[in-house]
Formats: structure tokens, sequence, C-alpha cells
């Protein structure tokens, strides 16, 4: 599979349907021909499990077929997938390996503990269906491809860069690229075959899979990335641009080993907001909609903490009741002033009245 | 006349509360799939009635033979439809009980329902004034909707003489009663606002009816090309069916002979167990099991809906029985009875406050806090007392 460029632009809708667009609920018209086809919706994004295969010990690769509503996206980018699991759609984000028209490939390795990851490498079955986000992320290639390029991955860090390997792949490998890639042993390594079928293929482009709990071959562990001396691995290292992406640790100490030292360096990090203890001190809170970001004490309802500071966000009962304060958390964790339980799931409803920071947020007002 | 309720302590009052909490959090814990499946099993309700009251109404438009059998299938059909989604599908869904799903057409702040009142307006004067300053007057719109002397706390005017005709012509108009209810005409009249003003507040809701209006009015009927009037009349009768249920309902909720209203400073500084105790009092049930819970959207369950707006609708069968029991063990008349005992009380209560009245005392919500004494005993004269 190749990578592809973004969509089609749509063809402007004309008067007749904007008028007749008006006038149809999405919610009738979503009901009615998703029963003839569960991606026929009016306006929603979505995709559908046509296909999966085990990618690793611990991954599976999943291709989805979007409908058209679904944008498009470059590779590197990433999308939100909503999954259905108890009644409740948990939305996260994932990097597709693969675009190809109207199907992107996604590779999910299961996470301790997270349902979402778990479900979908053992549970998720041919034909469901998922809601789709817009496609979003800056570390893409650039137009006109060209120069030295370092990609370094940790885990399933490699799927953004895979996509983007496969990309210059399809353009005849127009740069000199070297991949370190970090996994624990052998059997976690995604796309194994595929990578080393294109390290034998280009000439410029160069692997070196980084085992770090299992013998490589070579007699020895390989070391993680912070004792790792990547000039003596990567010749040219100071003209190469660098693009990182794994866990935040990773991508952290990767920053430090290189910022300065290279051509470019951009990363991409994913982990989980760790929930600090106890209520003390201050978060950020930024405010996607007015473009602020305030900083709030974390042990007060977040409507008061915003009042204080002139923001008047639309309220209510002011305990948590009438839901006139509701809003969207896109990122971060809350704490829940009444019960203390926190809750960190993505795009979730948030009643800011009887809602603390527990994390620096980002909230939908 | 011996009162049905005991005053509570402010020990009790916080215990009361607390045990109300506990059942909450219970509740919470256990939302997941049964409840996701409740609420789209009701959207499908909506729907397929929905679709098959229209059908029926167009085959008894077009086949003479059926005209009457279809059309009244079908109103009924259409009515029904309305029904669930005004009750069951959308006050529920506004209310933001299913608003953990994630689901973009099943959530509070996007959710606009079939009826002429905005879902917006809705949030402020219903799930904001109504459910917070739940039948304190001054504060809670819905006490006779600014039109209905329902309490003889109200102020009695010669208009109320008249007020027996006008609660039968608000009932069959009800949808566009709660339509412009938060528009407060009152205060154009008494020129406390401008036509600007007014102008400007009517303008979504305008839009509003005007769409309703079109769909059920115009659109439909207008399929039916020559044959449009029974459609129309369908429609019309439809929505004056959902009109006299839902006010039926409602008023049943908070206008029953036991139902309670408060002066305004009880709100200042009130505690949770204190509001709940005041949800409680001004609340009422309707009996009547698993059919009236459907067809009311579960506002049959009117005490648990106040004790607990933002839960899903589906949960409050079975929390009733938990919320009784402890009613029960602090003194508290659990305000329950038939659709028909409930609404001859609220039936009564309009015609004889259409007259002049005055109030009978009122059981007090706790006992008086016994004036502290020196010695800081405050605490335990009060619970000897």
């Amino acid at each position: 599979m190749t990578a592809v460029l973004p969509r089609r632009s749509r063809v402007p809708l004309s008067q007749a349907f904007r008028a007749a667009r008006d006038l149809i609920d999405p919610a009738v018209f979503d009901f009615w021909a998703t029963r003839v086809n569960p991606l026929w919706t009016w306006e929603r994004p979505m995709a559908r499990l046509r296909e999966r295969r085990q990618a690793s010990a611990d991954a599976v690769t999943l291709v989805l077929q979007t409908n058209r509503h679904f944008t498009g996206l470059r590779p590197g980018q990433h999308v939100n997938l909503g999954v259905e699991l108890d009644g409740a759609r948990l939305s996260r984000s994932y990097s597709p390996s693969a675009v190809d028209g109207d199907r992107i490939e996604i590779t999910v390795r299961e996470v301790d503990g997270g349902r979402v990851s778990r479900h979908l490498c053992r549970d998720a079955r041919v034909g469901e269906v998922f809601d789709l986000g817009a496609a979003f992320g800056g570390m893409t290639l650039p137009p006109a491809v060209q120069g030295r390029w370092l990609f370094l991955a940790a885990g399933s860090g490699i799927t953004p860069l895979m996509a983007m390997l496969r990309q210059l792949d399809a353009a005849g490998m127009p740069v000199e690229l070297d991949l370190v890639y970090w996994a624990r042993t052998r059997a976690e390594v995604c796309f194994s075959d595929e990578l080393q079928a294109l390290a034998a293929k280009h000439a410029g482009f160069n692997l070196h899979l980084a085992l770090t709990r299992e013998d490589d071959g070579r007699g020895a562990f390989a070391q993680r990335i912070g004792e790792t001396d990547l000039a003596t691995l990567v010749p040219h290292l100071e003209h190469r641009q660098v693009y990182a992406c794994g866990p935040h640790g990773f991508v952290e100490v990767a920053r430090q080993a290189l910022q300065g030292r290279v051509a470019r360096f951009d990363a991409e990090a994913f982990s989980p907001p760790q929930a600090l203890p106890g209520e003390t001190g201050t978060a950020q809170v930024r405010l996607s909609r007015s473009g602020r970001t305030l900083t709030v004490p974390r042990n007060v309802p977040l409507l008061q903490a915003l009042e204080a500071q002139g923001v008047r966000p639309a309220s209510g009962c002011r305990m948590g009741l009438c839901n006139t304060c509701a809003c969207t958390r896109s990122s971060g964790i809350t704490r829940n002033t009444q019960t203390n339980a926190r809750s960190a799931e993505p795009d979730a409803t948030v009643r800011i009245c009887i809602s603390a920071a527990a994390t620096d947020l980002t909230l939908d007002l | 006349m011996a009162h049905k309720n005991r005053p509570l302590s402010q020990d009790e009052l916080q215990r009361f509360g607390d045990e109300l909490d506990a059942v909450r959090a219970r509740t919470v814990a256990q939302l997941g799939a049964p409840d996701a499946r409740y609420i789209r099993r009701a959207v499908s309700a909506v729907r397929w009635t929905g679709a098959l009251g229209r059908i029926a109404l167009f085959v008894g438009a077009f086949v003479p033979m059926l005209l009457w059998p279809a059309c009244i299938a079908g109103t009924l059909l259409l009515a029904l439809s309305k029904i669930l989604e005004n009750m069951t599908v959308g006050h529920n869904v506004i209310h933001g009980q299913y608003d953990w799903m994630g689901d973009p057409q099943l959530h509070s702040r996007t959710y606009e329902w079939d009826i002429v009142a905005t879902s917006e307006n809705w949030r402020k004067t219903h799930n904001f004034r109504h459910h917070t300053y739940t039948n304190v007057r001054g504060l809670d719109d819905d006490i006779g909707y600014g039109l209905l002397r329902i309490f003889p706390e109200q102020k009695w005017k010669p208009f109320n003489l008249l007020q027996p005709p006008i609660a039968v012509v608000f009932c069959l108009l009800f949808e566009w009663g709660v339509a412009i209810q938060d528009l407060r005409l009152g205060r154009w009249f008494a020129g406390k606002m401008t036509f600007k003003q007014l102008r400007a507040q009517f303008s979504p809701v305008g839009r509003k009816m005007g769409r309703q209006v079109l769909k059920d009015y115009v659109i439909f009927p207008a399929l039916a090309g020559p044959f449009f009037l029974p459609v129309l009349l369908g429609n019309l009768v439809a929505n004056v069916l959902r009109s006299i249920w839902t006010y039926v309902v409602i008023f049943c909720g908070h206008f029953t002979a036991d139902a309670e209203t408060f002066p305004k400073d009880v709100v200042r500084n009130e505690s949770r167990g204190h509001w709940y105790l005041r949800q409680l009092r001004g609340s009422s049930n309707i009996s009547g099991g698993a059919a009236i819970d459907v067809l009311t959207g579960d506002l049959s369950h009117q005490i648990e809906h106040h004790f607990f707006p933002d839960i899903p609708a589906n949960r409050y069968a079975d929390m009733a029985v938990d919320v009784r029991e402890i009613c029960k063990r602090y003194g508290q008349h659990y305000n329950t009875g038939s659709l028909f005992r409930q609404f001859g009380q609220v039936a009564w209560r309009i015609v004889r406050h259409s007259f002049p009245s005055r109030p009978r005392r009122q059981a007090a919500l706790t006992r008086k806090p016994a004036p502290s004494l020196e010695l800081g005993t405050g605490e335990a004269v009060q619970q000897a007392g």
C-alpha cells in the first residue's frame, strides 16, 4: 500500500442543497441511512473496520474504510478514533501508518490497562464502526523533500514515521534517511518485514533496530536513547533533519541530546497525562475558543477560578445540577469537587462548577 | 390536621443528604451499556412510530375507504412519537443525562427537540431556574407559568376567576406557552423591556416556530398534494395531544395537594440536605409502573428526577426503592398516587384558587436551631429539643 495525497477538495454546495440541508435533521437522516449502510451519515466522519492483521506480538494493524465526510490526512498526521465501550464513546489519537484513498491503516499496540487499545487489539471485529475526527498534527514531510533525514521511533511511535517512510518510498526515496527504531524485543517490532525490504530496496535508507531486552544478533542488548551515541551510528548527524516520535520520556531525552546539534528537530510524544497528587498548587487552563491561557488554583472549582480572573462562562445552579456550565475538556484531568473522582477521558463533558483542575487542561471556552 | 412531614434537625438533614448522595454514587458507578441501549431504543421508537404515523396519514389521505381508521391510527402514532421524543429523549438528553456516552447526537448542548420551544431557552427556564429553585415563589417561573394561581401563597387578582377556562386553553397550546416562557412578555407589558429587546429575544424562538410550522403544517401536508387536509389535521391533532399529555404530566409533578412552595429566603446558604428536602416537598410522583414510566419519560418519578436530574432517567425506578425507604426513615411524606388522583388534585387547585384563598400553615422543613447558649451547647440542645 502506498502513501497517497490528501483527498480531492469537495465541490462547493449548491444553493438548493444548502436549502435542503437546513430542513433535514442530521440525526433523523443518520438513523435511517445507517440502517442501509453504517457509513452513510449526513455530516459525521465515520470509519468501518475492513480488515485486521497482527502487526507484532502485541500490536494489530486495522484497515479502516472512511466515509466521504473524512477529508483525508497527510502521512505523519494523527486522527481521533471514537470507540464505543460499555455505552460510552472513548476517543483516542492514532497516527495512520498508511493512507490510500478512502482507506487508512492504523497500528494499535495494546497498552497495559488501556481499555480502548485492548478492545481494538482483541475484540474489535470486522464491520465495527468508529467515529473519526479531523486530521491534525504538523509533523509531515515538506512538499519538495530533500537532504539528509533521521527518524527516531520508540514503540508505537513508529506509525507516523512509517507513513512518511512509505510516502518517501513511493517517491523513490529522494533523500538520505536513517531510521533508528527502539523496541524491547524483536516480537514487538512492527512492520519488521516491510522495513527490511525497504532497507534492501533503497540504498539511501538505513534501518537500525535497537532491541533493549533481546540480543539483536551482535551479542548485546541495545542501549536506550540517552546512552546511545547517535553520531557514531548515523553519519552526518549535524546535517540531519530529525523527526522523533515515542513516549514522552523518550522524546524529551532525544530533544536534549539533539536539539541545536542537528539541522532541524521536530518531535511528537504520546503519553497519557499523569494526575498530580494532592489538591494544592496551580495548573494552566487553556481556553481554546477565546485563545486565553490562565493559571488557576487546583483546589477551587474551575468556574469560580475563571470568574476570579474575569472570565464569565455560562453558568447556572453552581452545584452540578443544571448542566448550564458544561463544556468539553479536550485534554487534561479534572477532579470532581463533590466526589473527588478524577476524570481523564479526552473530549469528555465536564461541569466546571463542580470540577477543579488536577493537571493542566484545555477547555472549549 | 397532623402534618405529614417531620421537621428535621440539622444533623438529620446532613445524614438525609448523605444517604441520597450515596444512592446517587451507587447508580453513577453502574452506568454503562444498558443505559446506552435504553436511550437508543427510545430514539428508535421515536423514529419508527413517527414514520409509521406519517405513512398511515398518507394512506388515509389517498385511500378513501381507509380514511378514518388510517388517519386515527396515524395521528395516535405521530402523537406517541412526539411524546416519546419530547419526554423520553429530549427532556432527559437536554438535562445531560446521557452526556457521558459521548454521542454527539445525544448531547445536552447540541440536542434540538421536535417542539416549538428552543432547547436553548429550555435549558435556562427548566434546567437552571426550575430545577435549582423548584417551587420557590418568585424564582421558579413554572409555578403557574405566570398565568395560573395554583397556590394560595400567590396573590389573587380578579383575573384569576377566569382561570379554569384559561387553564384548558393553556393546556391545548402548552408547547407554545413553553416556547414563549423565557420571553417574559409580562415584563414587556409592564414597560420593563423595550420592543427591540423583545424582538431580539424572540428571533431564535420565531425561527424555531417557523421551522416546526413549516414541517408539520406545510411540507408534510404538501406531499399529499390535493389530499393535504387529512395530513394537516392529523399533524395538528398529534401536536395538541402531545401538548395535553405533557401538560398533565408536568402539572402532576409539582401542583398536587401536598406539594409545597417556599419563600425566596430558603435558598440563601442552602445546604445540600436542605436542597434535597425542598425538592422532595415540592415534587410528586405518578404511580402506575412501566407503561406510565415510558410514556412520561420517567417523569412519573418526579421526586427522583428532582433529586438526580442528571442521572439517566431509566434508573429512576430502581433508585425509587431506596429513596422511598430513606424518606420513610426520616419521617418524610413520599408524595405519589395514580394519574387520576394526582391530576384530580391539580384540577381542584386550579378551580379552588381561582377564588380568593388563604395559605394553610406549612410544616417547617427543619427544626428551629435553638438559640445558641454561652457554653456552645447549641448542637446538643437542638438534638434534645
